[in-house]
């Protein structure tokens, strides 16, 4: 008993001390939030660290749109933790940049990369190509080939999408898809009537396809080919009327505690290495000259139009009237 | 009087008010503060906040969903729970310890666990029902995305909840009582319905009550089923919002969060008032020990039972582990395709998983350690120097495990948001804002079992060594201390294995660099990373189930009765 | 009414036999007491009885019918058997009427016919305008009587009652004993009565059974037992008996015999048949003992204990120190401890070998 009552004390002792060490102030620290899928985050960081070793990388991933809640917690906490941010689409980084949480990074080396893909002001840079298309399996009878094609009847109930709750990619297709006349809000409404689900994020339109629970879903092209060079069972398709591109971007937050780490870490994400890193991953990087190894070039494929300045005005209304027609 | 033992008198006199303090902080301050933001946000009485919550659809739906998922869930757990309860109880079914140790365990896994397995088990083409060779036709959805499939696993969840509840109360039912019914000419099933049932009706009360509760606030199992179909209990309607929106939400969630307390508070005082006028005491203590026999139904009933634990227990797991091991979702498993690199990415490659299992192992070690430390002080005051003040504090330990996770987390990010007054920082978005919200809740789960082990000791011993001069302090530890220590470490171990798997309250409160594995659980789920989850997931069930196999290799050092799921 | 016969009744909890071949035959009508130290088998007994257990060997009849044994087992609520408990297993969810109309409720007897034997039998056990009540507002002596009448309203054919009074208040014994006696004088329903107080057994039983680990000692009328107890533990457990060592020196003549104790020789009671052998036992009771000046058992006295109105010695023999004898005298006449007494016996009883 008594040996009961010294060990609980001991025990005491030993979680408290515990606790101290586990949260040390790391001498070169860097906070990433990033929504790229939990695998391709570690593998990116694990090579920036490999070229700065004694940078120790703290990774926080969820959806874009959670990103950004998180974030507006910390700014009401008065203690903005991250230092970069690798997040979805550009919409969301111009919400940030509207509200002065940004820090321009002049220096940032940008040879070799189309000039629409960054800030002017840089305060965030394209890191690559995603394009939005779509999915189905492998065993689907019907195969579609534009997004018109998702709103045929027989498709009824068997349709999923990533909701622009949670996906940056979500939310620059529902943007740019409403900005087509040829598609619009009527399009939508189509999908709608189609009883087309919307799932949170496109991890999870993946594993529905995969599963054959949703045969066809709305989704970003490289965890499709991923996937489907693992075995799993779908196909992917760029549609007729076009793909939409989000930039994945990168940026340093104004209040990062380590912005030397920050700006290597953006350094690297745009250096030949970063982008054959990602790259590899599957996806299409954005400096030119570098191949992609999944796919096809993004010069064969047919990017559709939009006006990232009008999706970003009128983006709080869109999800508003998108969760009325296909719920959060 | 030395003055060793002056400071010692001292010591106990300032410890009360000690106890006050802490207990107002951890309790009455946090729900105090959410009442306050919800009828006078921002500092000024106001119901704007109540109004713009209540005129949402969307908050009168989530409302009636969650009523609807607790009923449902409480009603199966209720049949199910008592019909265990009932045959393990009072008739010579076989292996029961075994039995009962597997029929409780699912109630130390996790509800997001449970939920996550059933998917696997349930899904049309999951790797397992792929392996009994189902061959999915296409579009047909996961049954349990659905409010059937999150009735189905509340009830399965919370059925050992009932049990427990049960059961405890037909040990202290007296033999007598079912004999005499019997000589009286009562039938079995006669005497179950007459005599047994109505005596056992505020036991089976005060379980509904719990289990209706803990459905109520149930976070993970309606996450993991209910929000890919969109379909919204106020649990999650809460997480969206706060996820979703930020602090920007607070007020709105504040209000939702009042709702759901007031829900679980109505079914509390339901019970009260249900149970008021029953007069149940029996009068002798000689216990039933299983008065009916089965005869030939023996074998049969016991064939059930297994069935019942293979179906709550062993295909769950089974579900996990076929998934855990495909590379992709929808890759059909077989010899070729088994791959451990699910296991390897969780456990090695990816960092947040690792932080999750220190910061759980370090947050449930923490939050034992404390809560029996504050318990041991509580339950001396408790037992022996009761007062009204004192019944207070015992409330105000109650409280935060009464009320749904979600209440607690929403007053816990109220009360830390702003910075600290004087230390100048805020705890909000750091691990130290679930570590208290982890004590808050789980105190009384700690706090009983050392209260138990109070009320069974002999005053006299404490008297005794008073009377030899040793001051409080002194008594505490060379008296106390080494009596109470196998109540206390039975307590410790509840508090660590129920915030060792928690997700509802981390849901809320976690921070990067701050997850628990509940939260990197959910969050490979809600990504589409079945595999990772359920690899994960069933790292965590082996770690809860050697913990328990190492709480019942130790023994008879702890006392009968404190861990649930030893007999 | 009705006859019970245990033949040869076994029973063993896992390898611990509780009861090890009873043979106990109780009349129709008669009221047995069984009587034992705690511990031994008399509850088993009448849990048997009652078909709360099963048996491991032998048979129990009840009047006529083979209840238990052979591969029959009747469960409880098919043998008619009424029992009241130590506990009286009053329900308290129900009320005193709840309680005692239970059984004919069961057995779906119609209102009106349940209502008056309800009501009879409450005024029977003197429990008139009671019915409502709980049993957690009744006295102890009231929870017993409604416990008596829950058992007889089903006019049973046995009544077992397991230490009925164990649980009232000493002063409340006698009066509730009385009326036990003179309800069973009244109805002659076969009683089986289990106590192991032997004051209680000796004033209500026709018979008495002492049981003692499990093994029938003897089955005898009340003073039977008393006076000439078959062996050593039913001398020593009944009325405070001492079993010394003797030796029988002559024949049984007309039920006596002349025995050898510690030296001295004395005619005591014996069974008929009774022959002489070297080493027998002798049951004394203190009574038959005292204190004399002329010729006795030498002995010294090392206790003497004021026992209101008289004084109890304890009395050590010089030939067995380590055997104590008791008796009882009006008053020490001023010897005390040390003091050598020389005792004589009066009366005894040897315990048939």
């Amino acid at each position: 008993m008594r040996g009961l009552a010294s060990g609980l004390g001991a025990a005491a002792s030993l979680v408290v001390a515990a606790i101290l060490v586990s949260t040390p102030a790391a001498a070169d620290k860097l906070t990433l939030y990033t929504s790229q899928p939990d695998k391709d985050a570690a593998e990116t960081v694990a090579a920036f660290k490999a070229e700065r070793p004694g940078t120790d990388v703290e990774i926080f991933r969820s959806g874009t749109t959670e990103i950004l809640g998180k974030l507006a917690a910390e700014f009401s906490a008065g203690q903005p933790r991250p230092d970069v941010l690798l997040i979805a689409d550009a919409v969301s980084m111009e919400i940030l940049k509207k509200d002065n949480r940004l820090a321009a990074y002049k220096e940032a080396k940008l040879d070799g990369f189309p000039a629409g893909a960054y800030d002017p002001d840089r305060t965030y840079f394209g890191t690559k190509l995603i394009t939005s298309g779509i999915v189905y399996h492998k065993n689907a009878k019907f195969q579609p080939t534009s997004w018109a094609d998702l709103a045929r009847p027989e498709l009824k109930g068997q349709i999923i999408m990533p909701s622009p709750f949670y996906s940056g990619a979500a939310v620059i297709v529902l943007g740019a898809v409403t900005q087509q006349s040829s598609l619009g809000w009527k399009y939508f409404e189509s999908l709608a009537a189609n009883q087309t689900v919307s799932a949170r994020g496109n991890g999870a339109v993946l594993k529905s396809v995969a599963s054959g629970e949703k045969p066809y879903g709305i989704i970003v092209e490289f965890m499709a080919l991923n996937a489907k060079a693992k075995g799993s069972p779908v196909e992917f398709v760029f549609p007729k009327e076009g793909v939409v591109p989000v930039t994945e971007p990168v940026a340093i937050l104004r209040t990062a505690p380590n912005p030397v780490a920050a700006r290597a870490f953006v350094d690297f994400l745009l250096s030949e290495k970063g982008q054959k890193v990602a790259a590899k991953q599957g996806y299409m990087p954005a400096l030119s000259g570098i191949p992609s190894e999944m796919g096809l070039p993004p010069g064969e494929v047919n990017l559709m139009p939009m006006d990232v300045g009008r999706i970003l005005s009128t983006t709080e209304e869109d999800k508003k009237r998108f969760a009325q027609l296909l719920g959060e | 009087m030395t003055a060793a033992r002056l400071v010692g008198r001292a010591g106990e006199r300032a410890l009360l008010p000690c106890l006050v303090l802490l207990l107002s902080a951890l309790s009455i301050l946090p729900f105090g503060r959410l009442l306050a933001e919800g009828v006078a946000p921002k500092g000024v009485p106001s119901l704007d906040a109540v109004v713009a919550a209540l005129s949402r659809s969307s908050t009168w739906v989530a409302t009636v969903h969650s009523l609807e998922v607790a009923i449902g869930g409480t009603v199966l757990a209720v049949i199910l729970g008592s019909a265990v309860a009932l045959t393990v109880t009072l008739t010579d079914a076989r292996l029961r310890s075994s039995f009962i140790f597997c029929f409780v365990l699912p109630l130390m896994i996790p509800p997001q666990v449970t939920a996550l397995a059933w998917l696997q088990v349930m899904a049309p083409s999951s790797p397992l029902l792929g392996l009994l060779g189902f061959e999915p036709r296409l579009g047909q959805p996961n049954p349990l995305y659905s409010r059937q499939g999150i009735i189905l696993i509340l009830g399965l969840q919370y059925a050992p909840l009932v049990f427990l509840a049960l059961r405890a109360g037909l040990r202290g039912l007296p033999g007598d009582l079912i004999e005499a019914a019997r000589a009286a000419g009562g039938r079995p099933w006669t005497v179950l319905r007459t005599i047994i049932l109505p005596l056992m009706a505020p036991h089976l009360i005060a379980a509904t009550a719990l289990s209706f509760v803990s459905c109520v606030g149930n976070f993970g199992i309606p996450a993991f089923l209910g929000i890919p179909a969109n379909y919204l209990v106020l649990p999650t309607l809460i997480y969206q919002r706060l996820a979703g929106l930020g602090p920007t939400s607070l007020s709105e969630v504040s209000v939702l969060a009042l709702v759901i307390g007031l829900i679980a508070l109505t079914g509390i005082i339901l019970q009260g008032i249900v149970t008021r006028g029953r007069d149940s005491r029996t009068m002798m203590m000689s216990v039933a020990t299983r008065p009916f026999a089965l005869g030939t139904w023996q074998r049969p009933v016991t064939w059930v039972m297994w069935l019942v634990v293979v179906a709550m227990l062993g295909l769950p797991v089974l579900g996990l582990l076929s998934t855990s091991l495909v590379p992709a979702y929808g890759v059909s498993l077989s010899a070729a395709t088994a791959t451990l690199e699910n296991y390897n990415f969780v456990l090695f490659g990816h960092a947040a998983s690792k932080r999750a299992m220190v910061n759980s192992f370090l947050l449930a070690a923490a939050a034992a350690v404390i809560v029996i430390a504050i318990s041991v002080v509580l339950a001396y005051f408790l037992v022996w120097r009761r007062s009204v003040l004192l019944s207070l504090l015992n409330l105000a330990a109650e409280l935060p495990y009464a009320v749904p996770g979600v209440v607690l987390a929403i007053a816990s990010i109220l009360v830390f948001l702003k910075p600290l007054p004087i230390l100048g920082f805020s705890l909000y978005n750091t691990v130290w804002i679930i570590l208290f919200a982890y004590v808050a809740r789980f105190l009384i789960l700690g706090l009983r079992p050392v209260v138990g082990g109070y009320s069974q000791l002999d005053r006299g011993l404490e008297e005794a060594a008073q009377v030899a001069g040793a001051g409080f302090f002194t008594r505490l530890r060379t008296i106390i201390l080494p009596v109470i220590s196998p109540s206390a470490v039975a307590g410790g171990f509840l508090v660590f294995m129920t915030a060792f798997n928690e997700l509802t309250v981390s849901a809320l409160l976690w921070s990067s660099g701050a997850e628990t594995l509940g939260v990197v659980v959910f969050g490979f789920e809600q990504g589409g990373e079945s595999t990772y989850a359920s690899a994960l997931a069933l790292v965590t069930v082996v770690v809860t189930l050697a913990l328990m196999l190492a709480t019942l290799a130790a023994g008879r050092a702890l006392p009968k009765g404190a861990l649930p799921w030893r007999d | 009414m009705a006859r019970l016969i245990l033949d040869r009744v076994s029973k063993s909890f896992g390898t611990q036999e509780v009861l090890h071949g009873v043979d106990i035959d109780v009349a129709d009508g008669e009221l047995l007491a069984v009587l034992g130290p705690s511990g031994c088998g008399k509850t088993t007994l009448l849990r048997l009885v009652a078909g709360f257990e099963t048996l491991n060997g032998g048979s129990i009849d009840i009047g006529g019918r083979r209840v238990s044994g052979n591969g029959i087992h009747v469960p409880p609520e098919d043998r008619r058997v009424g029992i009241v408990f130590q506990s009286y297993a009053l329900w308290p969810h129900l009320t005193v009427e709840g309680n005692v109309e239970y059984a004919l409720r069961v057995a779906g007897t119609p209102a009106v016919e349940r209502r008056r034997r309800v009501a009879d039998v409450l005024a029977k056990v003197g429990l008139e305008g009671f019915g409502s009540r709980r049993p957690a507002e009744l006295s102890g002596g009231q929870r017993q009587r409604v416990a008596l009448a829950r058992c007889l309203v089903m006019e049973p054919s046995l009544v077992l009652l397991d230490e009925p009074l164990a649980n009232l208040d000493v002063h409340l014994r006698a009066s509730v004993e009385a009326e036990f006696v003179e309800f069973h004088r009244r109805t002659r329903t076969t009683m089986i009565y289990i106590t192991h107080d032997q004051a209680e057994a000796m004033a209500l039983a026709d018979r008495i059974a002492v049981l003692d680990q499990g093994v029938l000692m003897q089955i005898a009328p009340p003073a039977k037992l008393y006076a000439e107890p078959a062996n050593a533990m039913v001398a020593g457990f009944v009325g405070r008996g001492m079993v010394i060592p003797a030796i029988v020196l002559t024949g049984e003549v007309d039920g006596r015999c002349r025995v050898s104790v510690f030296g001295m020789e004395v005619v005591v009671r014996c069974a008929s048949g009774q022959r002489a052998i070297s080493q027998a036992m002798l049951c004394l009771r203190p009574r038959d003992l005292s204190v004399t000046f002329g010729d006795g058992i030498p002995c010294r006295l090392s206790r003497a204990i004021y026992q209101g109105g008289g004084f109890r010695l304890e009395v050590e023999p010089d030939m067995a120190a380590d055997t104590m004898l008791t008796l009882d005298v009006p008053d020490t006449a001023g010897i005390g401890h040390g003091d050598r007494v020389a005792v004589t016996i009066r009366d005894g009883w040897v315990i048939p070998a």
